[in-house]
């Protein structure tokens, strides 16, 4: 089921008004039972992976608190099990495809099977937040559950499942735990933040994406034409992921749960370690945790010398670890090389940057007149990487590396300049919204969401306006062509 | 405490009001909008009021006058391949009138067969429709601004529930009930164009404005200027979208039985052939021959008759002009092979 349909807005009120209705144990059996069947609406056979997903870790983390010296073993059980699934269902065909490449590069034609099933959607997001409770069991950041009910429901929360934020399971299963009681205040907020996602879902990322998608789907696009597009897609992919995120908080919390915030206007990044502080921050925060820090802490101990090629260890570790984990976060993203090349390449940044950081720096002054300049600089540093997530070709991307500004022909600059300027009409109240932002103002929908259980009648008139103004704009200006949120084929 | 929940119970209606009463300026601002002679649409699902063209009704006064035993209905499929003279004498009887009109579909014909035909009480024995391919389940082919007028009344609910249905899916009458309530289509007939012409300001100037939309359409994103991929893609969309069953419901094809067998006028429906390659016939995808051979089970159960053109080897592409168009001078061979080929139609 998908956000952006009649057919959800009808579950969501069915689902909510019942659940109110139920006392705690049942508000959480019926969370299971709708999650599943907003999981399993277009592919029934998807429950039967993230069940196998929920109750091995479940089994894992149940074992480790009763053989505490298996604990060991059985992380390994829930990783090998989890990676098993995610491997076959989403990286077998890459793996063959790959292997048959370079047996064929050899001159030995092998005919291998690939997979002939759908990609199950979000499995890439339930299978981490499964397997961070694992990971936190095993470290002792939190304790095994015995209800196999929570844990269903902490990894099938249906707002969140396809598309994140991952959720800790030391931030949500407490309060799949907790018995939650209806705030009309929280639940006001949420129709603000649901409102706002529609809006950049249906109104922005659309529209914007029909332009990124058309340039793409060129054959050989001129300098000009191509970057217009990326700018495009560069806007298509932060409304639509975001608005993803938007929905999926304000939908959580009528239900009375806080899902994270996942972005903080990224494209306001002054440089790459900045921008993944702000970009899809579960996803970074998980892969910091999880991936980067214990490959940085293992290579800084590998490293006897005090300097190597005049850096110190800890920066070779930094170097070294943020590049493989930004490999991996890049192959998270789908499998496909082009996405391997993008997380490649903000790994270099990232590395970059940091040796860079050890740099004299200038004086604040001037620091403060170069931010407008390193907010740009970063923005089109950041959209030569979407470049290399929407450019799913290799030959297509080198081609597109290699385009010169020179051969452009009048037509196609005609071209670039009208979707370059249509692409930011339609995306104006995204951008008004950042500059406002970084001109020191509150952010205008987040300003405007406080659990405060007294109104202030003033903030709620403006909350009701900003609402209906966001609903009206949804019903003008929504796009006809409906495209999928971009990160469920992740 | 109580007053304390009861004012945030209040926060929280003024919003959910706030959110569905502020489009209602929508509603205040449309009637400015739009040119005052501007009536209500047949089809308000998909059109905002607009000036139109009558109805006409000097079509039935012919009807009435010839007397007909045989309608032939379509546009210029059938315009280029029926000789009605010819078909006629071959016919006997009250001969052929030909309804033909270029460029218009299913809807049109459905329109033409109920206003034209059956509601004025004209009892021909068969009215036949020429068609291709999947175009009888597809409501929304060629459905332009204004290409109904002349066959449609001031209301056509179920014309307007079909498109409804076919634009918006299953909830199409929250879509229409919202339509009618914030009348947000007429804003957007009016904003949307502005927003698509203002940037043409920063490509071009004035004059060549529309000439460059019409090269970026025509040029720049030409179906040749596409990736091998992305053509192939839309083919497989379209196959994918070729479910006969699941198209029926959301067509005309559902009226136009229910009117013949409430008028006891029988319908025929003959598929005519695409241009064929070389001495094959054209290609035609799985998708497209499940599609034809449901139609054609459909159409047989509902004592319809049907005819299928494709592969016969007496429609040659020496017959053909110009893309599926039959040339003038064949236009009396294909009437008499139809005529011999289709014994049921003609019995």
């Amino acid at each position: 089921m998908i956000f952006h349909s009649l057919d959800f807005v009808v579950f969501f009120l069915a689902t909510v008004t019942l659940y109110w209705a139920l006392p705690h144990r049942w508000q959480n059996l019926l969370l299971l039972v709708s999650s599943y069947l907003f999981y399993g609406w277009v592919h029934p056979w998807f429950l039967s992976l993230i069940f196998a997903t929920t109750f091995i870790d479940y089994a894992s983390t149940r074992g480790m608190e009763m053989w505490p010296h298996r604990k060991r073993a059985l992380l390994w059980l829930s990783i090998v099990t989890n990676f098993g699934l995610l491997g076959y269902f989403k990286y077998f065909n890459f793996f063959v495809e790959n292997v048959a490449a370079v047996l064929g590069a050899v001159g030995w034609h092998v005919p291998l099977a690939a997979l002939n099933v759908a990609l199950p959607v979000g499995i890439s997001f339930y299978t981490f937040q499964s397997m961070s409770y694992t990971i936190d069991v095993y470290k002792g950041h939190a304790r095994a559950r015995t209800s196999f009910l929570d844990v269903a429901t902490f990894v099938s929360f249906f707002p969140h499942l396809v598309a994140g934020p991952i959720m800790r399971s030391t931030t949500l299963l407490p309060q799949v735990e907790a018995e939650r009681r209806f705030s009309p205040a929280a639940a006001r907020d949420a129709s603000l933040l649901i409102a706002w996602g529609f809006f950049k879902k249906l109104v922005i990322a659309d529209n914007v994406g029909v332009i990124a998608n058309k340039v793409f789907a060129l054959n050989a696009p001129e300098f000009y034409l191509l970057w217009a597009g990326v700018f495009a897609f560069s806007i298509q992919i932060y409304a639509d992921f975001s608005a993803y995120t938007d929905i999926a908080r304000g939908t959580a919390k009528w239900f009375g749960f806080d899902l994270i915030k996942n972005f903080d206007h990224p494209y306001l990044a002054k440089g790459p370690s900045d921008f993944w502080r702000r970009w899809n921050i579960s996803l970074s925060t998980w892969f910091r945790d999880y991936v980067f820090l214990p490959l940085a802490y293992g290579i800084s101990r590998t490293i006897k010398a005090d300097r190597v090629l005049g850096l110190d260890a800890t920066t070779w570790a930094y170097v070294v670890g943020m590049i493989v984990t930004m490999l991996t976060a890049g192959l998270w993203h789908g499998a496909s090389w082009n996405y391997v090349i993008w997380g490649g390449y903000h790994g270099v940044l990232l590395a970059v940057a940091r040796v860079a950081g050890g740099l004299p720096k200038p004086r604040r002054r001037i620091r403060r007149w170069l931010a407008p300049l390193q907010v740009l600089g970063m923005f089109l540093l950041t959209n030569l990487g979407w470049l290399c997530f929407r450019e799913t070709e290799f030959a297509a991307l080198v081609r597109d590396l290699t385009l010169s500004p020179a051969d452009a022909t009048t037509l196609g600059t005609q071209t670039a300049v009208y979707l370059f300027g249509l692409a930011a009409i339609y995306s104006a109240p995204l951008w008004i919204q950042s500059l406002w932002v970084a001109a020191g103002g509150p952010d205008l929908v987040g300003a405007m969401l406080s659990d405060e259980p007294s109104p202030r009648w003033g903030r709620v008139a403006a909350q009701a306006a900003l609402a209906g103004v966001l609903f009206t704009g949804v019903l003008v200006l929504r796009s006809l062509t409906t495209l999928d949120f971009i990160y469920f084929q992740f | 405490m109580v007053r304390r929940s009861a004012r945030s119970w209040l926060s929280l209606g003024l919003v959910v009001a706030g959110t569905l009463a502020v489009p209602l300026g929508l509603r205040a601002v449309s009637p400015f909008l739009r040119s005052p002679k501007a009536a209500p649409s047949y089809i308000p699902a998909i059109e905002t009021p607009r000036e139109r063209a009558p109805f006409d009704d000097a079509v039935v006064t012919d009807l009435r006058n010839a007397r007909p035993d045989y309608v032939t209905i379509g546009d210029s499929m059938a315009g280029s391949r029926i000789n009605t003279g010819d078909l006629s004498r071959l016919v006997r009887g009250n001969g052929v009138v030909g309804l033909f009109e270029a460029a218009r579909e299913s809807a049109y014909w459905y329109l033409a067969f109920k206003n034209w035909i059956v509601e004025p009480g004209i009892r021909p024995k068969v009215v036949l429709f020429f068609f291709r391919d999947e175009n009888l389940t597809d409501p929304l082919f060629r459905l332009w601004r204004g290409t109904l007028d002349r066959v449609a009344h001031d209301r056509e609910p179920r014309l307007n529930e079909i498109v409804a249905a076919r634009t918006h899916g299953t909830y199409y009458r929250v879509h229409l009930a919202a339509q009618a309530l914030y009348q947000h289509d007429t804003v957007r007939a009016w904003l949307e164009p502005k927003i698509v012409r203002a940037p043409l300001a920063l490509a071009a100037d004035g004059p060549e404005q529309t000439a460059l939309l019409d090269a970026m359409n025509d040029q720049v994103f030409a179906l040749e200027a596409l990736r091998p991929m992305a053509a192939a893609d839309m083919q497989e969309a379209d196959d994918a979208a070729l479910d006969f069953h699941r198209l029926l419901p959301t067509s005309v094809l559902p009226e136009m039985i229910r009117l013949s067998k409430e008028s006891g006028i029988r319908v025929a429906f003959v598929r005519v052939q695409r241009r064929p390659e070389g001495h094959r016939p054209p290609p035609q995808s799985r998708a497209l021959q499940r599609y034809v051979s449901d139609l054609a089970a459909y159409l047989a159960a509902n004592n319809a008759a049907f005819h299928d053109d494709w592969g016969d080897p007496d429609l040659p592409l020496d017959m053909y002009d110009d893309g599926d168009h039959v040339k003038e001078e064949y236009r009396s061979h294909y009437t008499a092979v139809l005529f011999r080929k289709a014994p049921g139609i003609f019995r």
